[in-house]
């Protein structure tokens, strides 16, 4: 069905992050209120998709599409909606407007140079999601990238600068893989669509086949930071500003996931993955990494480095998990992309509020953080114990899940991998907790020191915002650990959608 | 003709450049040089000792070069010169703090 609201999700960000400039020009106390619109814009178009198909998105039928310029899809460039990427947007658009709301208290000069590069993360997010080409996929990535990489230097500091040439030196050389990779495809298919390799890419001799997936998996293994590529990640989740880190680990991550699912189930099929016999390989890669990251994070000194760590071995327990490719393990996967997505974000949320006062973001100086602000390190602690698995929480209840994937497939080093992550996280985060309420007394130069060593931007800092949004993430945690069966309909569609890939041919290259 | 030689022998002078070299500026070119490389190898490649489609606009004519893979690589020295250009503005920025553009000597490249 041709819709064009769908391309507006992307034109909208992307006509924001230009006109800001122009107001900064005339206004700069307008640029608020654009970026505000230019947000809502983007939830009223994805509400008013949602409220027309909804019946389609309950019964796993939803499939949307826009042709650019009318070019049909073997010749034109499509873009696609289906269920699995309509969830994906949902929540990754929930997950940007909180951190945006957040980012408006927390970055006091060149406000509107960073809602610039924020806006261009939105629409490259949601056209990396929405794209039906590959080489559309390669542009939206390379445009994650340099936006991401300007983000991440974005406070002009040492460490940050350090931080974004190493990440931008790993992602560079992610992206020209990818780039190989399309051509490679196009010299060997003669097309870019994504519904028409599917179609041909089982018939291509298997040596070719090998190549172009070995070529995928590297860049995307790169991107997501597992195992053999993960050194670029905890410097730059360390070193960048809190919004930014938030929006790498909670949003990134989870994009260049979906990218991974829909290149190796819709373009490559796995069929081709199990007859390679790359599918064993590259779930002991992703427990490996899962293992490392949990172990990496007991000797963490630093709570950011740490929760860097973490990610990796929770991004590496997801991927392992998808990679089993049964439904269970795909619901479990989903369900834990959606509580990282929302845990992490929060937590780095909490710390970027919390960390303000410190002197740096070391263990020792974590000393009597939570008694500073009460209700931010309540939720704090909230988001931790949801990221170790307590039971009415989110992360109990997607944890459980892919545990039970994993007994199902009988991979006990998995559903070891999944306990031992667990107990790994009580040591470390309870460490923090403990050391955050412990009393400090402040001697007069103590306090002139801390006054001195307060970042500048920290005087804009907006307590009541801050609040509002950790108890935000904290809300969606615990509403969904209660109810995690309201997405039970939105899971079991996209798995269908993940699944039927022959629907997915025939809709997009029938018309 | 195409040589695939020749691009691996690029590929691998801009892998060294990358990986032996320790100045920043210098890693900066060994990307480019890794990029350019691909970038040669699909223009060369696509080349088939064809017509130039857009010469022979509404005649008809039998054999001519693909113009998508041409297209495709623009976009992609566009995307690569400004992810170049990103690096060393970074690279300059950091070479404020420390005063040195050696990845042995900054501490904080190698953690």
């Amino acid at each position: 069905m041709m819709e064009t609201r769908i391309i507006l999700l992307i034109i909208v960000p992307l006509g924001t992050a230009f006109i800001i400039p122009f107001i900064d020009l005339i206004n700069a106390k307008l640029r608020r209120f654009f970026v505000l619109l230019g947000i809502s814009i983007q939830i009223f178009n994805l509400t008013s998709i949602v409220v027309q198909y909804f019946d389609q998105i309950r019964d796993g039928s939803l499939f949307l599409q826009y042709h650019l310029g009318g070019w049909q899809p073997p010749f034109g460039i499509n873009l696609v909606m289906d269920n699995l990427s309509f969830l994906f947007i949902a929540i990754v658009t929930l997950s940007l407007l909180f951190i945006i709301i957040y980012s408006i208290g927390y970055v006091g000069h060149h406000e509107g140079k960073f809602y610039v590069l924020y806006f261009i993360i939105i629409a490259a997010s949601n056209g990396a999601m929405l794209t039906g080409d590959l080489f559309n996929m390669y542009v939206f990535i390379e445009l994650l990238t340099i936006a991401s990489g300007a983000l991440i230097a974005f406070q002009r500091s040492h460490p940050g600068s350090e931080a974004a040439i190493k990440y931008l030196f790993y992602n560079i050389i992610a992206g020209s893989l990818i780039f190989f990779g399309v051509l490679l495809t196009y010299f060997n298919l003669g097309t870019l669509t994504m519904a028409d390799v599917a179609n041909n890419f089982a018939a291509l001799e298997s040596g070719i086949q090998l190549f172009i997936t070995a070529i995928f998996l590297t860049a995307l293994l790169i991107k997501m930071g597992v195992f053999p590529f993960l050194f670029w990640l905890p410097k730059s989740y360390d070193s960048s500003p809190a919004p930014v880190t938030a929006v790498l680990s909670g949003v990134l991550s989870k994009i260049y996931l979906y990218l991974f699912i829909r290149l190796i189930w819709t373009v490559i099929g796995f069929e081709t993955i199990v007859a390679l016999n790359l599918n064993i390989l590259l779930i002991d890669i992703a427990l490996f990494s899962s293992f490392l990251g949990h172990v990496f994070a007991l000797q963490a000194n630093n709570i950011k480095r740490l929760l860097g760590y973490s990610s990796i071995g929770h991004i590496g327990m997801i991927f392992a998990v998808i990679m089993l490719n049964t439904e269970a393990g795909f619901y479990g996967g989903i369900l834990h992309i959606i509580a990282h997505m929302f845990m992490k974000a929060g937590l780095f949320v909490a710390c970027g509020y919390l960390l303000q006062y410190t002197v740096s973001n070391h263990y020792r100086d974590f000393k009597g953080v939570g008694l500073r602000d009460k209700p931010v390190f309540i939720a704090f602690i909230i988001l931790l114990l949801s990221m170790i698995g307590m039971p009415p929480l989110l992360g109990f209840a997607s944890k459980w899940f892919i545990l039970m994937a994993f007994l199902e497939a009988q991979s006990y080093f998995g559903a070891f991998i999944v306990i031992f992550g667990s107990l790994t996280a009580v040591i470390y985060y309870l460490r923090y907790i403990a050391k955050g309420f412990e009393e400090v007394r402040l001697s007069e130069d103590d306090l002139k020191m801390e006054v001195f060593n307060q970042p500048l931007l920290s005087v804009l800092y907006r307590e009541k915002i801050v609040t509002f949004i950790t108890y935000a993430y904290t809300a969606v945690i615990i509403i969904f650990g209660f109810g995690f069966r309201f997405l039970n309909i939105p899971l079991r569609m996209s798995i269908e959608s993940i699944m039927n890939v022959e629907r997915y041919i025939e809709l997009v290259l029938g018309g | 003709m195409r040589n695939n030689f020749i691009f691996i022998i690029l590929f691998m002078l801009g892998l060294y450049a990358l990986i032996m070299k320790t100045n920043l500026i210098k890693n900066v070119i060994g990307l480019n040089i890794m990029e350019a490389s691909i970038f040669f190898w699909v223009i060369a490649f696509s080349d088939v000792g064809g017509e130039v489609a857009i010469h022979k606009m509404g005649e008809e004519f039998s054999k001519f070069n693909d113009p998508v893979p041409q297209a495709l690589t623009l976009t992609g020295i566009v995307i690569g010169a400004s992810t170049a250009a990103l690096l060393l503005t970074l690279i300059i920025e950091l070479n404020q703090f420390t005063d040195t553009i050696d990845r042995d000597e900054i501490e904080g490249l190698n953690n």
